[in-house]
């Protein structure tokens, strides 16, 4: 299974996503707002998810505004933080 | 998933021009808090005689505070609310003007917080649109932690922090709840440093789907359970804060409640809800003793509903 994949299926059930699956969210759509939908209290437990399952920390706004954009931004995130 | 509507049904724009505030600066200057109380008596009793939108902005919680209240007992209850928004205003400019020590803000439980902040999950202070969250928290300066203050400050809002005042450092970090993500990212950074972070729990921002229908005075409301999901994932105790004007120099500051949310809750707003309904019967508690400090001026029990 690769990283993408992991991602949207951890999302899906630890966000508790009850009306989309997680071969439905798309690579480069939008996690907030239009796309997967998500929401600021999402945000809150997605930083927590994140670094529960990757032991990736997402210390601030500004990396929180770089790894939040979709899929694809979250997944190269959390390998550039895991790598270095 | 469908956007639900936005929220926000009131504003923080003061019903004052500059000019007007102005002359209380001048008040304030020449004559100290006296002579502005005294001159703010006629001002707010020319408001709420010839300004009906006034009236009505008062009537939301009022009708719903006193419901058995006739026309000439809610003018007088109109007038008494909006007299003592007015002597807040003028204290907070008070203190700005003439200096911090003019006014005594008083807290009691300061061992309470003390033995909360050593656990190290930071603490988020719930507090309402009630008497002087800007002065109270100068009660405050013995946690030794830095404060966050969760506010959003509208294009044309005149009313000056006292700290403005002077042009002085703002004694807290502002977090913009209508900027990224809704500034939560900020609020679980300051959290996890062990910071206090303020929220006001009384009036909904952003999201609708954020927000719970709780009865407050009689009637449903709706509030919002984004400082509870925080507690929830951040592991910070809430502590429920509402400071009050008590006399003509000074303020208390009234921790009601510490309410701790359990982690794993999940993403509806439902598990919320007995921890809201905490903070609600508080604050519902607090309009009995002091029923003119509660400033939401604006009908929260006609929010639509989404739950």
């Amino acid at each position: 299974m690769n990283l993408n994949e992991e991602l949207k299926k951890i999302i899906v059930k630890d966000l508790f996503l009850e009306d989309i699956t997680w071969d439905q969210i798309e690579d480069d759509a939008p996690l907030f707002g239009e796309g997967l939908g998500l929401d600021s209290l999402d945000a809150v437990e997605l930083v927590v998810i994140i670094q529960k399952h990757f032991n990736v920390e997402i210390k601030d706004m500004d990396e929180g505004r770089v790894a939040f954009q979709s899929i694809n931004s979250l997944a190269s995130f959390i390998r550039e933080r895991q790598t270095s | 998933m469908t956007e639900k509507p936005q929220a926000r049904q009131w504003t923080s724009r003061s019903i004052g021009s500059t000019f007007q505030h102005n002359i209380f600066y001048v008040l304030i200057r020449t004559g100290g808090w006296r002579l502005a109380y005294f001159i703010l008596h006629f001002v707010v009793l020319y408001y709420i005689l010839f300004r009906p939108a006034v009236r009505k902005r008062c009537s939301y919680y009022l009708s719903r505070r006193f419901p058995a209240e006739k026309s000439f007992r809610r003018l007088v209850s109109s007038y008494r609310l909006s007299l003592e928004l007015g002597k807040i205003l003028i204290d907070r400019a008070v203190v700005g003007i003439l200096g911090v020590d003019r006014i005594k803000a008083l807290f009691n439980d300061r061992e309470i917080l003390l033995d909360l902040i050593s656990e190290g999950k930071g603490v988020i202070f719930l507090m309402a649109h009630v008497g002087s969250w800007q002065v109270a928290l100068s009660a405050l300066h013995f946690l030794k932690i830095p404060v966050n203050m969760v506010i959003h400050r509208e294009e044309g809002d005149i009313d000056r922090h006292y700290f403005e005042h002077q042009s002085m450092e703002w004694p807290y970090r502002v977090i913009d709840p209508e900027g990224f993500l809704g500034g939560t990212l900020e609020m679980m950074e300051a959290l996890k440093k062990g910071e206090a972070l303020c929220i006001m729990g009384d009036r909904i921002f952003g999201n609708l789907k954020n927000a719970l229908g709780v009865r407050f005075l009689g009637e449903n409301a709706l509030f919002p359970f984004s400082a509870m999901k925080i507690a929830s994932t951040s592991g910070a105790p809430v502590v429920v804060l509402f400071p009050y004007k008590a006399g003509a120099t000074g303020y208390g500051l009234k921790l009601a409640k510490v309410i701790r949310v359990p982690a794993g809750q999940g993403r509806s707003g439902e598990q919320f809800l007995p921890y809201l309904e905490e903070y609600v019967r508080a604050l519902e508690k607090f309009t009995m003793e002091y029923p003119f400090q509660f400033f939401n001026f604006y009908d929260m029990w006609k929010t639509p509903y989404v739950n």
